[in-house]
């Protein structure tokens, strides 16, 4: 352990000596002059959401708050898959009949593989990037079940969609110890720069759009105020 | 292609290791291809982004702020990591840095480890030293998988294999997976890749990571991704090594709003790559339950002490300035003699190197300054390409050998004639008139011979005109004047 110790103490004297000799009198300043927020109205903000998903092969189906059951219904049966993996936070009553369905409570690597498709909530949306961002909460679960199963499915509200990346930056009072920001299903253009849907992460990335946008300011107001 | 040495102690200068690709013309093809597809993917969304400058000045000044005091971010992110479960190491040189991973690697009694794409593994030369100790490194990104089967070295920084075409990559993966009616769909490679890899995944405790940020203020490691095969790595075994240069902290979390933005759209021409992970330490229940951060220094500690240079340690790699140039958009990345291909090569190389392991490199351009005009971290590398080549000059004339170089007699001959107007003359009148056997019927020279002939053998040169301006201006009559 001493080399190791002892190699921190020189990267650390180098580091030292090479700033002060180099480093200009003034200090530099982050220069911030770039976007915070878009100006588009919360209709607008779902809409671009949608469109930059769909431009990513995502699939998007918009539904209104009292038919959300029927969307997730929907987009199950249209999968023409089985089992899902589920978090456990998610709402019961999603957990529909005729699905086999797992919540995990830690389940093992080999069961969640085993799995057709997850269904998840989100922690927020990107509407300029079409960006879902997870923090992996209890509604969102672990990394790995949105991971190993060929099939995601997501529900996401308007109320949760913000326009840029630094206004979700924003909603960060707290920062996450883990988070994935995932754009679109997985993807490579390594052969010929030809793009392949799909190489490890889910192929098929579903999006249900919630539009509750009635409450989304007051939404996005206690969020920030959080 | 198994003559391609990415090792600048012992690989050749770049003009002549440029010379095979030349002449191949499917290798400039491939990569003419490539370049040329993302370079317009990328003009698209950059152009659609109204604050573009502002983002790149934005994320220049970040870089620098962390670079006036690094040692001060890098204990805060030690301090932070540890904080959070992670073991934090320092290496002084690639020789440490692998040692460390193998050290421990032998602890967690690891025959195999299973790897995302990180270009400083390449830099310490870390998979030939896992070899040499028995642990078999399995490389998880479609790229790397194909050098990896195929025995080949990466040519870009961001998609490495981008000199491989899709029949190559279906022989490679026929032979090597044992799979003999492969098509060459791109799509079906993909597929044979995913599953060959699944398995690996899924069994393999071991994962080496790069990292594209170190966050100081939260101990947190972000890596930016486009397969799965990163999230693979970072989520399933239970042990998790992350290779890092000491360059890539940032300070502030809230920093990555810029980062982000300009990565995807810079390296891949994306609004955002399809994966972006961000950990700190270990978290319960949640991925590797062991995790080690290696920080590497080799080199980089010298770079920030000089003023021109420093700079390039604000690379984020994202590759903009190889698809940009118009000398690496001929050669491919081979010709640099190191993982760090392209413009952002040709100044860290020579750098992280000692400069006489390099010093063609701070040639290999032509000035012309695309690289910087891309950079979204305004990396100034025209500038420093200069400093560097001043330092190779220095280097030589210090040295004896000088007065048996062609180039510097030549110089040395250039200076005396250019300096007296009689002898300027002397030696324009001589050199028409010399001339004048090898000058074509077009006016244009095609040919020369000897020492000459290194010029004309990759371009033409104007013929000399027949009558100087002084000349035709003591012709004209005084009152046109």
């Amino acid at each position: 352990m001493s080399t190791l110790l002892s190699s921190r103490t020189l990267i650390l004297d180098r580091l030292r000596t090479a700033t002060t000799e180099a480093t200009p009198q003034e200090p530099p300043k982050s220069l911030r002059q770039y976007l915070r927020s878009g100006n588009l109205s919360a209709v607008e903000r779902t809409q671009l959401m949608a469109e930059r998903l769909r431009e990513y092969d995502a699939e998007v189906l918009e539904c209104e708050p009292q038919h959300q059951l029927d969307a997730i219904a929907d987009r199950l049966r249209a999968s023409k898959r089985l089992r899902f993996v589920v978090p456990p936070g998610l709402t019961s009553s999603w957990l529909l009949a005729g699905f086999d369905w797992k919540v995990d409570n830690g389940l093992a690597h080999d069961a969640i593989e085993q799995c057709d498709g997850v269904v998840t909530e989100a922690f927020a949306g990107v509407a300029d990037s079409g960006t879902i961002v997870l923090h992996h909460s209890a509604t969102e679960g672990r990394r790995v079940i949105s991971l190993l199963p060929d099939f995601h499915l997501c529900v996401l509200r308007a109320s949760q969609i913000v326009a840029t990346l630094p206004e979700y930056f924003d909603l960060c009072t707290r920062i996450p110890p883990i988070a994935t920001y995932i754009s679109g299903p997985s993807a490579t253009a390594d052969i010929e720069m030809t793009r392949i849907k799909g190489v490890h992460g889910p192929r098929f990335l579903n999006v249900i759009l919630v539009h509750d946008e009635a409450i989304t300011n007051t939404a996005i107001a206690q969020g920030r105020s959080r | 292609m198994s003559q391609v040495i990415l090792d600048p102690r012992v690989a050749p200068p770049f003009p002549k290791a440029a010379l095979p690709v030349l002449r191949n013309p499917q290798l400039r093809k491939n990569v003419a291809h490539a370049t040329d597809v993302i370079q317009a993917k990328r003009a698209r969304l950059v152009a659609e982004k109204t604050d573009w400058q502002e983002l790149r000045t934005a994320a220049a000044s970040i870089k620098d702020e962390a670079l006036a005091n690094l040692d001060g971010y890098l204990q805060q992110f030690e301090e932070r990591c540890v904080a959070a479960g992670g073991v934090v190491h320092w290496a002084w040189d690639a020789a440490e840095a692998r040692r460390i991973i193998i050290d421990i690697l032998r602890e967690e009694q690891a025959s195999d480890v299973i790897k995302i794409k990180t270009m400083t593994s390449g830099e310490i030369e870390l998979n030939p030293a896992l070899a040499a100790a028995g642990i078999e490194a399995i490389e998880t990104d479609l790229a790397e998988l194909i050098l990896q089967l195929g025995q080949d070295e990466p040519s870009h920084i961001v998609v490495p294999a981008l000199h491989v075409s899709r029949s190559q990559v279906r022989e490679i993966f026929a032979r090597k997976m044992g799979l003999e009616n492969l098509s060459d769909d791109p799509q079906t490679l993909a597929a044979a890749a995913r599953t060959f890899l699944r398995k690996k995944f899924l069994s393999v405790p071991t994962a080496i990571s790069g990292a594209n940020f170190l966050v100081a203020e939260t101990g947190s490691v972000a890596v930016v991704e486009s397969e799965g095969n990163g999230r693979m790595c970072l989520t399933l075994p239970r042990t998790l090594i992350t290779l890092a240069g000491i360059e890539k902290v940032i300070p502030r979390f809230k920093d990555l709003e810029v980062m982000l933005q300009i990565l995807a759209r810079s390296a891949t021409g994306e609004r955002m790559n399809p994966y972006t992970s961000v950990w700190s330490g270990v978290a319960p229940g949640d991925g590797p339950q062991k995790f080690h951060v290696v920080l590497l220094d080799n080199g980089r500690s010298a770079i920030l002490g000089k003023h021109t240079e420093r700079q390039t340690l604000r690379c984020i790699r994202c590759a903009a300035c190889l698809n940009t140039c118009p000398v690496y958009r001929q050669t491919g990345g081979h010709a640099y003699g190191s993982v760090y291909g392209g413009p952002i090569g040709a100044i860290l190389t020579p750098q992280l190197q000692r400069l006489e392991h390099a010093q063609s490199l701070p040639y290999a351009s032509s000035l012309c300054g695309a690289c910087y005009e891309v950079c979204p971290v305004k990396i100034n590398i025209p500038e420093i390409l200069i400093e560097l080549r001043a330092q190779v000059v220095n280097k030589e004339r210090k040295k004896v050998a000088r007065f048996a170089d062609p180039m510097y007699l030549g110089m040395r001959a250039a200076n005396w004639f250019f300096t007296d107007s009689r002898r300027f003359r002397f030696a324009q009148k001589w050199a028409r008139i010399g001339l004048r056997l090898f000058t074509g019927k077009d006016g244009w020279i095609h040919s020369l011979p000897s020492l000459g002939a290194k010029w004309t053998m990759t371009r033409d040169l104007r013929g000399l005109p027949q009558q100087t301006f002084r000349e035709w201006w003591a012709e004209q009559p005084k009152e046109g004047r």
